[in-house]
């Protein structure tokens, strides 16, 4: 039922694109709604692996499906007083939980302090990378999908909080600076199930510059995993603290090690983006810093694209990979069985969540008109054993192994 | 059978000069901007500035989407692609950043515009300049340059 709805709302917003909502206005509109999709179908994952290319997502397993890269959204702004104004956005595409928390993407008041400083206060787009704000919104970047090793491992795509903007023209071209602060979330699908996420405080900050061809960017951003909830993750954590010391003495260590409550993870990124004379570059490299090991890791990707007319063909070459080892708890002969088993389950649990990949994609976007673009891409993914923390498996991957994924899309907007 | 084929050259030469005039960047004649640096109309038609030095908010006016005009406008004052243009101003809208220029349907309603609202920049076909408008750019188009 629930894909049903989405796949209705999806086609609303198709059918709004055809219509005159985008009709000449020679007077200032005081309100406006506009609103972007995009109908996808792709082919990823075999039996026994299953692919997402969002955690927030269900996994696919083989076959085509038309609800991982499918997207339906709407916008709605006004302008409230000269220098005040609000935004909301609503976002349907498949989740791990529906609820009014996921759906709605952004609801934010702006203000206009001075012409070169904005603030912002209420529910806003996480903007941690190029893409971050807009990665919904396929007609506005050039590839079919975010690419998966670098825009995957952050799950959160919006905050609760403030932020303000300060932005000028400066002689090699024009600077902005970021700096927010609130609490975010996120409910996703991992191997070990549905897993519930919130973090506060959460803050960071931003700078760019960009001048006629070329775009620079450095982000830093902090949270504070304040509340987790997954059942086996918990069930785990109870069963390793209650082990007696005398049988396993470094299972509340281990224990320590795996748990998330309280702990802080930072993230640091650099952005480069050149477009002139047909030819397009982007990449970005990032680290994350973690007392969590499922969140540390670095990860980077470079894309090279070649506009023919209306058409732009593009490759990107892109990496994930956990700064933690395999955990290894060999058993000793003389364990109880029961203990061994305990070892057994959270070298498995604590393994599934390593990162070890990189992809090759080919892709092609050809603008049909000012607000409709069909994108084509393949992804070719090596996996490497025990870096599997993307796909969705019943065990840690014990060799290396490789998947395709194959993507066609529209995608369009209307404003 | 050659006075027919001479005349559908210098036709179609006529034609082809025709398509190629210059594009003129007009506010209202009281306007306090005189002159605008490239630069600056960048800034302006790609939503990083709202106003020049002391003005008030500026509102600037875009030609049809499709129209041949907005498409050498963007190419001769950015060196990019109406395509890029769009997915640009598809990124600024859906990050709440600013919404793009309101559109109209023909050069003479961006002079009607202009004529009655001093805070309005609009541009046009030159061959549709009248003294109801003032230029503060030129972007020249044509071979000739």
């Amino acid at each position: 039922m629930q894909r049903l709805i989405s796949s209705i709302l999806i086609g609303l917003t198709l059918l709004f694109s055809t219509s005159e909502l985008a009709a000449q206005e020679s007077k200032e509109p005081r309100f406006r709604l506009s609103g972007f999709g995009t109908l996808d179908v792709t082919t990823a994952g075999t039996k026994q692996i299953g692919y997402h290319n969002e955690f927030s997502h269900a996994p696919q397993y083989g076959g085509a499906s038309i609800f991982s890269g499918s997207v339906g959204g709407l916008q709605f702004d006004a302008d409230l007083l000269p220098k005040l104004s609000a935004t909301v956005q609503g976002v349907v595409k498949e989740r791990t939980k529906y609820d009014l928390f996921n759906f709605l993407d952004w609801a934010f008041l702006r203000y206009q302090v001075t012409p070169d400083t904005t603030i912002r206060a209420g529910r806003m787009g996480i903007d941690l990378f190029m893409l971050s704000e807009y990665r919904n919104v396929g007609f506005a970047y050039l590839w079919a999908r975010p690419v998966i090793e670098f825009y995957m491992p952050i799950s959160l795509s919006h905050f609760d909080g403030f932020d303000i903007k300060y932005s000028r023209r400066i002689a090699p071209g024009f600077l902005e600076f970021k700096a927010y602060g609130g609490q975010t979330g996120s409910d996703i699908t991992v191997s070990r199930g549905d897993l519930s996420l919130r973090e506060r405080p959460f803050f960071g900050a931003n700078a760019s510059l960009e001048t006629d061809h070329w775009k620079f960017r450095l982000t830093y951003a902090s949270a504070e995993v304040h509340a987790i909830r997954n059942q086996p993750y918990h069930q785990l954590l109870s069963a390793l603290n209650n082990v007696p010391a005398a049988l396993w003495p470094q299972a509340a260590e281990i224990a320590g090690h795996v748990s998330a409550e309280g702990k802080r993870s930072s993230y640091y990124s650099a952005g480069i983006a050149y477009d002139k004379n047909a030819w397009l570059v982007q990449s970005e490299f990032a680290w994350f810093s973690s007392k969590w090991p499922s969140v540390n890791l670095t990860n980077g990707y470079l894309s090279v694209g070649r506009r023919f007319g209306p058409v732009t063909w593009y490759s990107i070459g892109s990496y994930a990979k956990s700064l933690n080892s395999p955990l290894n708890l060999r058993a000793d002969p003389a364990t109880p069985a029961n203990i061994a088993k305990l070892q057994e389950i959270t070298q498995t649990a604590f393994n599934r969540t390593l990162i070890d990949q990189n992809t090759f994609s080919l892709g092609v976007r050809w603008d049909l008109n000012h607000q409709t673009a069909l994108k084509a891409q393949w992804d070719h993914t090596w996996v490497r054993k025990n870096g599997g923390g993307f796909l969705i498996t019943r065990e840690p991957l014990t060799h290396d192994t490789a998947l395709d994924t194959f993507s066609v899309n529209l995608n369009f907007i209307f404003k | 059978m050659m006075k027919y084929l001479i005349a559908m050259i210098v036709l179609m030469l006529l034609i082809s000069v025709q398509a190629q005039a210059d594009i003129v960047v007009v506010v209202h004649p009281s306007s306090r901007l005189k002159n605008l640096t490239q630069q600056q109309i960048i800034d302006i038609y790609m939503g990083r500035i709202h106003a020049v030095e002391d003005t008030n908010r500026i509102v600037p006016y875009d030609q049809p989407q499709d129209s041949e005009l907005r498409a050498s406008f963007y190419q001769h004052l950015t060196g990019r692609p109406v395509a890029f243009i769009n997915a640009y101003w598809a990124r600024l809208l859906f990050t709440g950043r600013a919404s793009p220029p309101r559109q109209v349907t023909d050069n003479m309603s961006i002079v009607d515009i202009v004529e009655k609202d001093p805070n309005v920049i609009g541009y046009i076909d030159e061959r549709n300049l009248n003294d109801r408008v003032s230029v503060v750019f030129k972007i020249i188009t044509h071979a000739q340059q």
